[in-house]
C-alpha cells in the first residue's frame, strides 16, 4: 500500500503540495486526475523515489522510496510520459533490465509485443512514438512488478492502440498490482480507472472508489439543464447533469464531467466525499 | 534482502552497464588508439630520418590515456543525473554502492586499462613492422624506471646537470614513488571527471576542465604571490646550498603531491557516491 502523510513538495519557489494526505490500496488502477502542472507527475516521482519531500512522509509497502533500495525498486516501474530509449531493440532493453526483477517474464514481453503489434526485430529508434511507447508497455508489464506508474500512457498512441492500451493492462496486470495511470485523457482510460484520484494546486479534491463515487453523486442523462447541478454539460441528444445522490440512484460515472464538477464545486465535493 | 551490497546483483550492475560500455565509447578508443598509427604513417612517410624516441611514443600514449579517462564518465554516464533521461538509471534495482562501483570499475578501471592495453599492442605492432619506431614502448617504460638515472634526465627532472645533485634526485624520486604517483595522478584525473559527471547535466567535460584551468590559475596566483613575499627567504637558501634547497623541494613536492592526489581521490570518490544516492530526478 502506498500511504503519503501530511507531504510538502516545492521546486524552489513553486509550492506543489502543501500537507497533503493520500493513500492507494493494493490491486487497484488508479486514475490520477489534474489540470496542467497541479504536480501528476511530481506525485508519481515522489512515490517512486525520484524526488525526496520536504515535510511529511512517503511509503510504499513500509519502505521509503527516496532511499531507493534494491527490494523497493525491484517492485516499481515508473514509465514517464517522454518516451526516452536506447539505441537497441526492445528485446535487449528488456533482457537488459529484466534480471533485475523478479517476476520478470521474457514469454509475456514477446507475447505483450504481439498483441500491441510491435515489430520485434526493428530497434526504438526506427519505431513510431506510438510503437515505442507500445514498447515500453510491454517492458513494463512483462517485469510484473507490484506498482506500475504510468504517466500520460496513452499520449501519442492512435485510436487502436489505445484500445489495446486499454486491454493488456485489464488484462496482464494481477490482482496484487496496483496501477497508477496520470492522465489528463480521461477518455481513453474510461472503464479501466476506478478508483479517481483529483488532484488539486496543494490538494486533494477527491480519492474514491466508481462505487464511492455513484453512491453519493448521480450522474443524469436527461434532456434538460438541471439548475441546482454541480455540473452541467450539453452533449448530443441532451444534457449530461452531475448532481448529488441524495435518492441513492444507481448511475454511471462519467469521468470528464466528475472532472469538471469537482473542479467547479472543490469543497463542497471534497466534504461531500470524506 | 541487502540493500546495500549484494554480489550477485553487482554482477548484474556490471553486465548492464557492460552492454553500453562499447557503444558509447569503442569510438572514443578507435579515434585514440588510431593516432599513434597517424603519426607513425606520417614519420614513415616524411623525408628524413623519421625516427620517433620511444619516450616520446611512451609520452603521446599517456596524452592519450589521460584524454579516455576525462572522456570515459561523460560517454559512458553521461544521462545518470539527467531529470529526463536518467530515470532509467535511478529506478534500476540496485543500490546506490553497487551502481557507483560499477561505475567506478568501468571509468577508474576497464576504460584506462583496455586503452593502454590497446595503444601499447598498436604500438608493439608497428615497432614489429619496422619503420620510425625502434624499441617497444610497453617494455622501455619499465627499463628507463629501473634506470632512474636516465629517466631523471630525459624527462626533465634534472635541474642543472650537477652530477651529485642530480645522484640526490635520482634517490628521492625512486621508481616507487614515480609509479605511485603516475597511478594516483591518474586516479586523481579519473574520480575528478567522474564527479563532474555527476555534477553537471551539460558540457560535463569542458565544465570540469574550465574549473580545473581556473583553479590551476588560482593556484599560480597564491603560489606566485608566497614564492614574492618570500623572496628573501629563496634567495638566501639558494645562495647557501642551492643543492640541499632543491632536494629538499623535490622531496616535499612529491611526497605532498602523492598525499593530495590520495586525498583528492578518496574525496571525489565519496562525494560521487553521495550524488548517486541523493540524485533528484
Amino acid at each position: 500500500m502506498i500511504k503519503i502523510n501530511n507531504l510538502d513538495f516545492a521546486y524552489k519557489n513553486t509550492q506543489v503540495f502543501k500537507s497533503i494526505s493520500l493513500e492507494f490500496q493494493k490491486g487497484n488502477i488508479y486514475g490520477l486526475l489534474g489540470e496542467n502542472g497541479v504536480g501528476k507527475t511530481t506525485l508519481l516521482k515522489l512515490i517512486c523515489g525520484l524526488q525526496t519531500p520536504q515535510h511529511g512522509s512517503v511509503t510504499v509497502d513500509e519502505l521509503t522510496p527516496s532511499e531507493r533500495q534494491p527490494e523497493f525498486l525491484q517492485n516499481v516501474y515508473f514509465l514517464p510520459e517522454e518516451v526516452i530509449t536506447e539505441d537497441t531493440t526492445p528485446e535487449k532493453f528488456i533482457q537488459k533490465i529484466g534480471c533485475f526483477y523478479p517476476r520478470y517474464d521474457f514469454g509475456l514481453f514477446n507475447k505483450l509485443m504481439g498483441e500491441l503489434e510491435v515489430d520485434l526485430s526493428k530497434k526504438f529508434n526506427e519505431l513510431s512514438h506510438g510503437q515505442k511507447k507500445k514498447a515500453l508497455l510491454a517492458c513494463a508489464l512483462s517485469l510484473q512488478t507490484d506498482y506500475l506508474f504510468l504517466d500520460e500512457p496513452t499520449n501519442g498512441l492512435d485510436i487502436p492502440s489505445k484500445a489495446l492500451f486499454r486491454k493488456v493492462i485489464s488484462q496482464y496486470c494481477s490482482d496484487e498490482t496496483t496501477v497508477i495511470i496520470s492522465t489528463h485523457q480521461v477518455k481513453d482510460v474510461e472503464n479501466l480507472i476506478d478508483p479517481i484520484v483529483i488532484l488539486d494546486r496543494d490538494d486533494v479534491l477527491l480519492n474514491a472508489s466508481f462505487a464511492e463515487i455513484t453512491d453519493k453523486i448521480y450522474f443524469e442523462y436527461g434532456p434538460e439543464r438541471i439548475q441546482n447541478a454541480y455540473y452541467t454539460e450539453m452533449l448530443p441528444g441532451g444534457y449530461i447533469n452531475v448532481l448529488p445522490n441524495t435518492e441513492h440512484m444507481e448511475s454511471n460515472v462519467n469521468i470528464e464531467a466528475l472532472f469538471n464538477a469537482v473542479m467547479k464545486n472543490k469543497e463542497t465535493i471534497k466534504n461531500l466525499m470524506k | 534482502m541487502n540493500n546495500t551490497l549484494d554480489i550477485s546483483r553487482l554482477g548484474k550492475v556490471i553486465k548492464h552497464d557492460a552492454m553500453s560500455f562499447f557503444q558509447n565509447l569503442s569510438l572514443a578508443l578507435i579515434v585514440l588508439w588510431a593516432i599513434p598509427v597517424a603519426i607513425w604513417l606520417f614519420s614513415s612517410l616524411t623525408p628524413g630520418d623519421g625516427h620517433m624516441e620511444t619516450l616520446s611514443r611512451i609520452s603521446i600514449i599517456g596524452t592519450l590515456l589521460k584524454i579516455i579517462i576525462i572522456l570515459a564518465p561523460a560517454r559512458l554516464y553521461k544521462y545518470c543525473n539527467d531529470s529526463r533521461k536518467g530515470i532509467g538509471y535511478a529506478m534500476l534495482p540496485a543500490s546506490s554502492l553497487e551502481k557507483f562501483i560499477s561505475m567506478v570499475f568501468y571509468c577508474v578501471i576497464v576504460a584506462p586499462v583496455l586503452y593502454l592495453a590497446g595503444a601499447l599492442a598498436v604500438d608493439s605492432v608497428l615497432t614489429l613492422i619496422g619503420g620510425p619506431y625502434e624499441g617497444f614502448a610497453i617494455t622501455e617504460y619499465f627499463d628507463k624506471l629501473a634506470q632512474l638515472k636516465h629517466f631523471g634526465v630525459e624527462s626533465g627532472f634534472m635541474l642543472d646537470g650537477d652530477y651529485p645533485v642530480y645522484e640526490d634526485y635520482a634517490k628521492i624520486l625512486s621508481p616507487t614513488v614515480l609509479v605511485l604517483s603516475n597511478i594516483l595522478g591518474l586516479l586523481m584525473l579519473s574520480t575528478v571527471f567522474m564527479f563532474g559527471n555527476m555534477v553537471f547535466k551539460k558540457r560535463k567535460t569542458g565544465k570540469m576542465i574550465g574549473i580545473l584551468v581556473l583553479l590551476f590559475i588560482v593556484f599560480m596566483i597564491v603560489m606566485v604571490n608566497y614564492v614574492s613575499n618570500h623572496e628573501q627567504y629563496f634567495q638566501q637558501m639558494c645562495e647557501e646550498n642551492a643543492a640541499a634547497f632543491f632536494k629538499r623541494l623535490i622531496y616535499f613536492t612529491s611526497r605532498a603531491s602523492l598525499v593530495i592526489e590520495a586525498v583528492v581521490s578518496v574525496v571525489m570518490l565519496w562525494l560521487t557516491y553521495y550524488k548517486i544516492k541523493t540524485q533528484k530526478y
